[in-house]
């Protein structure tokens, strides 16, 4: 099982810190990439870091780090989030540059406090893969919280808590790896095809840290159709699980349970979840029969219960989403339906478990110990998964 | 006279029976040469299938290809898909064996196999139409069903319907003129059909449903996320805007 750490020794000399680390900006206006680069010099001051950016007009006045612009082999659409192109283009900057470690900085990069580069930086040196955690509010980051997150935890026994971050300190070797898996997609013309980090290290038994990142300001997704977008970073989820199967079928142990954060919560004011369960009640009346092709009877019990429950009352058992998941992954892996619909059929229910999330935090409960307790209910329920995996046609309750 | 009432009887019955007695062996050789290929057919797909089923060709196939042709095999298996295609092959080629089979045995001057082998071709033609045909409608109800479903519209299943009818209508309206069935017919019977479920959906959807579709698109409109950039974008604060991601 791959290592993870949280503690990072912050207390590296200055001169040795940065030696061999290269960091890759995204593209950003002239006035972000001035920001981001006076916190690259912050981060590092003095220091012969290499900085990588495929904005061949930035110029940045007066700065003590190596600029190198390049022009990107791949280029992505999809620039909110870390693609294959992203990580490819990194990988072959660092390879040619003779670098050791690897910071890919996302979207709006330029929000970054010199504090959390170095640490991430400090941490990239230090492990084969590191990862941002972020402090998202209660309403934030709802699909990490409702599939990315548990689902990872589960079947890989990572603990990070934002699987797809958008900030990532690489060891050259995991960089080499990622950019191997990033080749399979962007020959095949798939330049925006997401990755998994995570999965990736948890696989090859490498090490894995977190850093706290705060502040940070975050990207919108290209695209302000949640369908579309869901589709595309569950279905990619759903598809690297598939292709990792001998991995996380093998028994793994569960994860010491993190510690969740004491303050006392602050009662939220009620989301406006009518419109969520207007869309839920009638994907329900519409798409029963699709959903009866993928879900077993008990779950569509499930869902006949709460497409009658009232809004204040609005609860979604966590093992009923659990199961939903699972078998919407399986379903995925032996095309039951198309793909395209099977994961049209699945947003009206992440409509669900959002609504029945949100009146849960309104009624005080900590946001985040509702997603650790689900995750724990992920990791419960991982038997169920890998029994319908091997025998679909047997098992199926 | 009764004389040759039974002598035309006899010779009628005669000729009868002879006609019979030459066109038994044509049918059996037809029948012979659809079932013996049918066995080969049979013989070849399961050792094609254990074959591609040992090399792991599904895997293979599912790891390497980004075309999507497991989608379009049936139990999404590429192995089932080429055996299933090669015993109907096989079926088919006997089909032609046997009709050029009867054509030789039958003793007639007519040559049957010119007439056949081109009403067979269509028939084949046609019955992959209608195949073709079925599959995209189902496909096109089931997207369009959930597409609409995903925009809260709450004639989201008449739409799917109307829709896969309108293909189903139109391939049917193919798979006639493809066997030349019908003819003018055919035509005429399909433009008034097409044409009436076309203009029923779209008095149904632009004046009986007029309130309904304002309604809808209001809705759907005031639940997009405005893009920044958008003169109707506001910067989301936390208790106002859920991030999904």
């Amino acid at each position: 099982m791959a290592s993870a750490e949280t503690n990072v020794n912050l207390s590296a000399s200055p001169a040795s810190a940065a030696q061999g680390l290269l960091v890759s900006l995204p593209p950003l206006p002239q006035e972000a990439f001035e920001l981001a680069v006076g916190n690259l010099a912050l981060a590092f001051p003095g220091e012969p870091v290499l900085v990588a950016t495929p904005d061949t007009s930035s110029q940045s006045s007066g700065s003590p780090l190596r600029l190198l612009s390049y022009n990107p082999t791949t280029v992505s659409a999809t620039p909110w989030i870390l693609t294959a192109a992203d990580y490819l283009n990194a990988y072959k900057i660092a390879q040619d540059n003779q670098a050791t470690a690897c910071l890919v900085l996302g979207a709006e990069a330029q929000s970054l406090s010199p504090e959390a580069i170095r640490a991430l930086a400090m941490s990239a040196l230090q492990s084969d893969l590191t990862v941002a955690r972020y402090d998202l509010g209660p309403r934030e980051g709802l699909v990490n919280a409702a599939i990315l997150y548990p689902v990872t935890r589960a079947l890989f026994g990572t603990r990070p808590r934002f699987p797809l971050a958008i900030d990532v300190g690489l060891s050259l070797k995991m960089a080499g790896r990622l950019a191997a898996a990033a080749q399979r997609f962007t020959s095949a013309g798939q330049n925006d095809a997401l990755l998994w980090p995570l999965n990736e290290a948890a696989s090859a038994n490498c090490t894995i840290a977190e850093i706290p990142v705060t502040p940070r300001a975050f990207p919108h997704p290209t695209s302000s159709d949640l369908n579309a977008v869901l589709a595309q970073v569950a279905g990619s989820l759903f598809a690297d699980v598939d292709a990792k199967a001998s991995y996380w079928q093998r028994a793994r142990g569960t994860q010491p349970q993190p510690s969740i954060p004491t303050s006392t919560p602050v009662a939220e004011s009620p989301a406006d979840i009518a419109s969520m369960l207007d869309a839920f009640r009638l994907a329900y009346s519409n798409l029963h029969e699709i959903w009866s092709l993928v879900l077993p009877p008990n779950s569509l019990l499930g869902l006949k219960k709460l497409s009658v429950m009232s809004p204040e009352t609005f609860r979604m058992p966590d093992n009923l989403w659990v199961r939903i998941i699972y078998d919407f992954t399986l379903a995925y892996r032996l095309r039951t339906i198309n793909r395209g619909h099977l994961m049209g059929a699945l947003t009206p229910l992440y409509l669900a478990w959002t609504a029945s999330h949100l009146t849960l935090i309104s009624n005080g409960t900590p946001p985040e110990k509702h997603i650790q307790d689900l995750a724990a209910a992920f990791e419960a329920d991982k038997p169920y998964l890998v029994s319908r995996w091997r025998w679909p046609d047997r098992f199926n309750p | 006279m009764w004389q040759q009432v039974e002598l035309a009887l006899g010779q009628s019955t005669h000729r009868v029976l002879v006609k019979l007695a030459s066109f038994l062996p044509a049918l059996v050789a037809l029948l012979l040469a659809v079932i013996i290929l049918a066995l080969i057919g049979a013989a070849l797909a399961a050792l094609l299938r254990r074959t591609l089923t040992a090399a792991k060709f599904d895997e293979r196939l599912a790891h390497n290809s980004i075309a999507p042709i497991s989608d379009w095999s049936p139990a999404n298996s590429p192995t089932a898909l080429i055996s299933r295609v090669v015993f109907w092959g096989c079926v088919l080629i006997g089909c032609f064996i046997g009709i050029s089979a009867f054509d030789a045995a039958y003793p007639g001057d007519a040559q049957i196999s010119v007439y056949v082998f081109p009403y067979i071709t269509h028939a084949i033609g046609a019955v992959l139409l209608l195949i073709a045909g079925t599959v995209i409608a189902r496909f096109l109800e089931r997207s369009i069903l959930i597409g609409a479903v995903n925009a809260k519209l709450q004639y989201a299943r008449m739409l799917s319907i109307g829709i896969k009818w309108l293909v189903l209508v139109l391939t049917a309206a193919m798979v006639l003129d493809h066997l030349q069935i019908g003819g003018g017919v055919v035509e005429l019977a399909f433009g008034i059909l097409f044409g009436g479920i076309v203009l029923t959906l779209a008095l149904a959807v632009g004046l009986g449903s007029r309130d309904i579709v304002s309604r809808s698109l209001e809705r759907s409109a005031s639940t997009l996320d405005p893009i920044p950039g958008d003169p109707d974008y506001k910067s989301p604060t936390h208790t106002e805007t859920l991030r999904h991601f």
